[in-house]
């Protein structure tokens, strides 16, 4: 089964489609809330790793040979397709985790005081309809303890 | 360029991409660090040149579990070209003929020509792409933009036609630079610059490193069959 799987993994890198950017398609975006409780329902989402304004070109150039962040984002962006996708039950779980794990590795990282137990995240795709931008939430995770073992 | 020599320089260049990409994992998780520091290691080895042969089969291995970990790329076609070059390079290896050799170092320049010439076929048949909507479409509200500053490109739409039609055609006239080993050269470096360019403003550095790895396969493929 094992074998299996890996050959439905690799087949696509030795005969590849190379369709890159053949349409655009709805772009997801990722969005987490930190809850006090797991019956919390008044929730804020904030976009998880927001795009900065502007970054110079050193920092470009700096990025060639660095950027494991960026990286990051973008397996997340992977992820969150394939939650959405035609994609099997163990791989929705297996992306959900994913997600699960670098946010809360980001969480805990970046805010030393933080104070809420739990936190939850949610897909948010943007797709062009005409001329406006559309956003639409297709997918809301389970709710997950900060401090838990499951995502690590 | 001999094949053997090509083989090498691609060997090479593929350590120095593996090592980029190791780095980029040895701070993040354990599970991750383990497997991206074996793979340091072996970039490091496939370098200096030991038991490449091996060394290729450990690689190839080691990305399978990578894939599996992942459950699938981690980086989209930046990983599946890791994977296509390391299982070519196996492949030469393994090869019990200098024809069987040449045929499956071939398949990788073969590869690298279709990278091309189809992402640009999958464009010209698209409306979007012609007319300059879906470009904008990738700076107004793709993922890929490294800043919110790039998203206002998305207000330029005669820029962003002109772009549109500068990458289609040169995707679709690449396979054309093979006449010749100085059109090839030439063509190379466009294409190494438009790598560039999509590490700049979308934080595809991965893709630049691995995309020019394979570039000995196609100039050594050129003088095999057009010198």
């Amino acid at each position: 089964m094992k074998l299996f799987q890996t050959i439905k993994l690799l087949l696509p890198a030795l005969i590849p489609s190379w369709d890159f950017f053949e349409s655009i398609a709805p772009s997801p975006r990722i969005q987490f809330s930190l809850l006090n409780s797991e019956k919390q329902t008044d929730k804020h989402w904030a976009e998880f790793r927001p795009r900065p304004q502007y970054v110079s070109l050193i920092k470009m150039l700096k990025r060639m040979l660095w950027n494991p962040w960026w990286n990051e984002s973008l397996f997340l962006v992977s992820c969150a397709e394939r939650i959405v996708g035609n994609s099997s039950p163990e791989l929705i779980l297996h992306s959900e985790q994913e997600i699960f794990k670098r946010i809360k590795n980001d969480l805990l990282q970046k805010h030393q005081s933080l104070t809420a137990s739990h936190f939850q995240f949610r897909l948010v795709f943007v797709q062009r309809q005409g001329k406006e931008l559309k956003e639409e939430v297709a997918f809301i995770s389970r709710i997950q303890a900060v401090a838990s073992e499951e995502s690590q | 360029m001999n094949l053997e020599t090509a083989i090498r320089l691609t060997e090479i260049l593929l350590g120095f991409a593996f090592i980029q990409q190791s780095i980029e994992h040895l701070t993040v998780f354990s599970n991750e660090r383990r497997l991206f520091l074996a793979r340091l290691i072996l970039a490091l080895l496939l370098i200096i040149g030991i038991q490449t042969a091996w060394i290729n089969f450990l690689l190839l291995l080691l990305g399978l579990a990578i894939l599996n970990v992942f459950q699938g790329p981690y980086n989209g076609g930046a990983d599946r070209m890791s994977l296509l070059i390391l299982s070519c390079l196996c492949l030469a290896h393994l090869a019990p003929t200098p024809h069987w050799q040449e045929l499956a170092f071939g398949y990788l320049a073969l590869q690298l020509i279709l990278s091309y010439f189809i992402s640009g076929w999958v464009k010209v048949v698209n409306p979007e792409w012609r007319n300059g909507q879906a470009l904008r479409d990738v700076f107004q509200f793709s993922a890929y933009p490294v800043s919110e500053s790039l998203r206002q490109l998305s207000q330029s739409p005669r820029l962003l036609l002109s772009m549109s039609w500068w990458v289609i055609l040169f995707e679709l006239l690449f396979p054309l630079a093979l006449v010749s080993s100085t059109s090839l050269i030439v063509a190379l470096i466009f294409a190494a610059m438009f790598h560039l360019s999509n590490a700049f403003l979308f934080g595809l550095n991965r893709f630049f490193w691995i995309w020019i790895t394979a570039y000995p396969s196609i100039i050594w493929f050129q003088s095999r069959i057009f010198s």
